[in-house]
């Protein structure tokens, strides 16, 4: 088997440190959720047009409850 | 509502003790003291525009403070609003009368590990935090309110 040299391993390391650094793990704490709970940050920022497209959704899909409850509107569940 | 600057209490809610405080960032005029509040108990809540349950404490703590700023009970409010004219909205429209100070980058909260939001932090007349009030529900008023009664009738240092 032929062997990497080590000068490959030292950059293949090299790169691996300075692509992994980047990376962060710090949690977002209590006090910093303000931005978080704003309504810029929701999935639907309009009430109205979230029911709307929930109801479309449930009528195509013909499916009780769509994404928050298991099972269809087969009744098989 | 009352703004102004505070001399914070620097404790720590496991050796339970209060120590010298250092100043926070302040907004206001008015300042309120350590020094000042020796012999008085002292409930520091920490509470934010965005919070809910921030929401549902607010009145509760502005009633206690109502009823037994006489007794000797001072409630202080540290808001951690990144934008502080919400948080002034939401002391004003809850008429907000007890101290409240500002800590937009969140210096203490971070000195004080802050477990949730929001916390409060009892103190009793001899700088000692007895309770640690972490989150809030409308249940949470009566155990508050029995935990603040029994230190105002603790006799002063």
């Amino acid at each position: 088997m032929k062997q990497i040299p080590s000068s490959v391993m030292c950059v293949l390391g090299l790169l691996l440190i300075a692509t992994t650094s980047a990376c962060s793990l710090q949690t977002v704490k209590p006090w910093q959720r303000g931005d978080l709970a704003s309504q810029e940050m929701d999935w639907e920022t309009d009430p109205l047009l979230a029911v709307y497209r929930r109801h479309v959704e449930f009528s195509k899909e013909a499916a009780s409850g769509g994404p928050v409850l298991a099972g269809g509107g087969c009744g098989c569940n | 509502m009352r703004i102004c600057g505070l001399l914070l209490l620097l404790f720590s809610a496991g050796a339970l003790a209060v120590a010298p405080g250092e100043r926070a960032p302040p907004l206001g005029d008015d300042a309120v003291s350590l020094a000042g509040l020796h012999g008085r108990v002292v409930y520091i809540d920490f509470w934010a525009s965005w919070c809910a349950p921030c929401q549902q404490a607010m009145p509760h703590l502005q009633r206690l403070y109502d009823d037994w700023q006489d007794r000797g009970l001072t409630v202080i409010g540290v808001n951690v609003d990144t934008q502080p004219a919400r948080a002034r909205a939401m002391a004003q429209r809850l008429a907000i009368s007890f101290p409240i100070v500002f800590d937009p980058h969140g210096v203490w909260p971070e000195r004080f590990d802050l477990p949730t939001m929001p916390t409060g932090y009892l103190v009793d007349r001899q700088g000692i935090v007895r309770l640690v009030q972490k989150g809030y529900t409308d249940q949470d008023f009566r155990t508050l309110a029995s935990s603040i009664d029994t230190l105002l009738k603790e006799p002063s240092p």
